[in-house]
């Protein structure tokens, strides 16, 4: 396989990871966003599902009360956008950090929470889930090595693009190039 | 230039880039790969309705229903009126500490309040669990209470006891100060053939009793019907409550939820 075909497999797994992060993140957000119990979708819906997401985030016991609305109103829009943000592949360094960064908070909040016994609803993709050892597996050992991936591909890409621009720059001064 | 996609750049890093670091890549078609099985998983998990699965508490429970004896018409272990907006179930086990958090924290002054109001309709739902020596007798002589009226004040004796009887197996004790003497006689005439159901753990704490109904318990049909009830969500533990508003039955949540993020929810009910 030449140089070529590989970075160019290596571009298409990247591609692929970022759409997959983009995905996770924006059916996250939409799942908590979503009207419940047959309720039309309207703002005042909306507000329901995330006041009933704040009970899901209150029941981890981490935050303060004070602060548990706002981060539950907060989080689903962050995902909204993060999501959308990895979509367009816009300073993918950054939107991948951030993304292994939250997803990483979410594991730890969850396997504080398995750890101290609650028995809980995960609140991950809306009401219903249990927390569990599956969960645990799910987004420690799929999401978050995922998320670390893009990342790393990232950074790699970069990387090699700053490589090349500087040999570019350097080429012409060398001489006997041309 | 820095801060645009690696897509952008597409054209110019194939001719620049020298190769893809090969576990790199083996790394990201991996868990793409898996992110796919297991994205597919989880919608299914999500978007399924929930079907009557056994229960995480009860995997070794076998329920032997009672049989009610016909002049005992189901037992009232409620709080406000039926036409409020929403409706709470709440599926606990008086012996479960959570439960008695939820109940002191959260529904006491929701119960002064929103329930007081005519808002919210509470009601309680049995579901003790095998695991707790005395949350089956527990529950029987809350629904032998309920049957002559006086279901909220012994629930709130065996929650603010919990740690006195839970120790000792000694409810009738508390259940006795919360009503008169004539009141507790037809209590005790309720729960006679119930007997103590504790026996088994109390000599072999290794050997929990599964179901711990009996035939010869009139109140246990209460009891297993609200577990069956409980089952059908399914609850996977205590304390699991359901809300619906206008008939609409919203998804079970679980664990403690505090009395202010609970008003919010509410309010934004019906605010609908």
């Amino acid at each position: 396989m030449t140089n070529n075909a590989r970075s160019s497999w290596g571009r298409i797994l990247l591609l692929l990871g970022r759409l997959g992060l983009a995905a996770l993140f924006i059916y996250a957000a939409y799942a908590k966003m979503r009207p419940q119990g047959g309720l039309p979708w309207s703002l005042a819906s909306i507000r329901t599902s995330l006041s009933m997401f704040a009970m899901g985030v209150d029941s981890y016991q981490m935050l303060p009360q004070w602060a548990v609305s706002p981060f539950a109103h907060w989080l689903p829009p962050f995902e909204l956008i993060l999501g959308l943000w990895l979509l367009t592949g816009i300073a993918l360094r950054v939107s991948s950090l951030v993304a292994t960064l939250a997803i990483s908070a979410f594991v730890a909040a969850i396997f504080s929470a398995y750890e101290r016994g609650l028995t809980i609803s995960c609140g991950c993709f809306g009401p219903g889930e249990q927390i569990g050892p599956l969960t645990l597996v799910r987004d420690g050992l799929l999401f978050l090595p995922l998320a670390l991936a893009v990342t790393i591909g990232a950074f790699l890409i970069h990387r090699k693009g700053s490589g090349a621009s500087r040999s570019e720059a350097a080429a012409p001064a060398t001489p006997g190039s041309e | 230039m820095n801060h645009l996609s690696d897509f952008s750049h597409a054209g110019k890093l194939r001719e620049r880039c020298a190769r893809w670091p090969g576990a790199a890549r083996a790394v990201i078609a991996l868990f793409v790969l898996g992110l796919g099985v297991a994205s597919g998983a989880v919608s299914q998990t999500i978007q399924s309705p929930p079907k009557a699965t056994k229960p995480a508490t009860t995997a070794a429970t076998k329920v032997t229903t009672a049989k009610a004896a016909p002049s005992l018409a189901a037992p009232v272990k409620a709080y406000g009126s039926k036409d409020a907006p929403i409706t709470m179930e709440v599926f606990s086990d008086y012996e479960c500490p959570s439960c008695r958090n939820l109940f002191e924290n959260t529904l006491r002054p929701m119960i002064g309040d929103y329930v007081a109001s005519g808002k919210v309709y509470l009601v309680h739902r049995d579901f003790p669990l095998p695991m707790h020596k005395y949350g089956y007798e527990a529950a029987r002589w809350a629904n032998a209470a309920a049957r002559v009226g006086e279901f909220q004040s012994v629930e709130a004796a065996l929650y603010d006891n919990q740690d006195a009887w839970a120790a000792d197996g000694n409810i009738a004790k508390y259940v006795s100060a919360t009503m008169s003497a004539a009141e507790f006689q037809r209590v005790q005439k309720l729960m006679a053939g119930c007997g103590s159901t504790t026996s088994a753990a109390v000599h072999s704490p290794q050997v929990i009793p599964v179901a711990q109904s009996s035939q010869t318990c009139a109140l246990d049909a209460f009891i297993e019907a609200d577990r069956a009830m409980g089952t059908r969500i399914p609850v996977q533990a205590t304390p699991t409550y359901v809300i619906s508003y206008k008939g609409q039955h919203l998804p079970a949540g679980s664990g403690i939820v505090s009395w202010p993020i609970l008003k919010q929810f509410f309010d934004s009910l019906l605010a609908q």
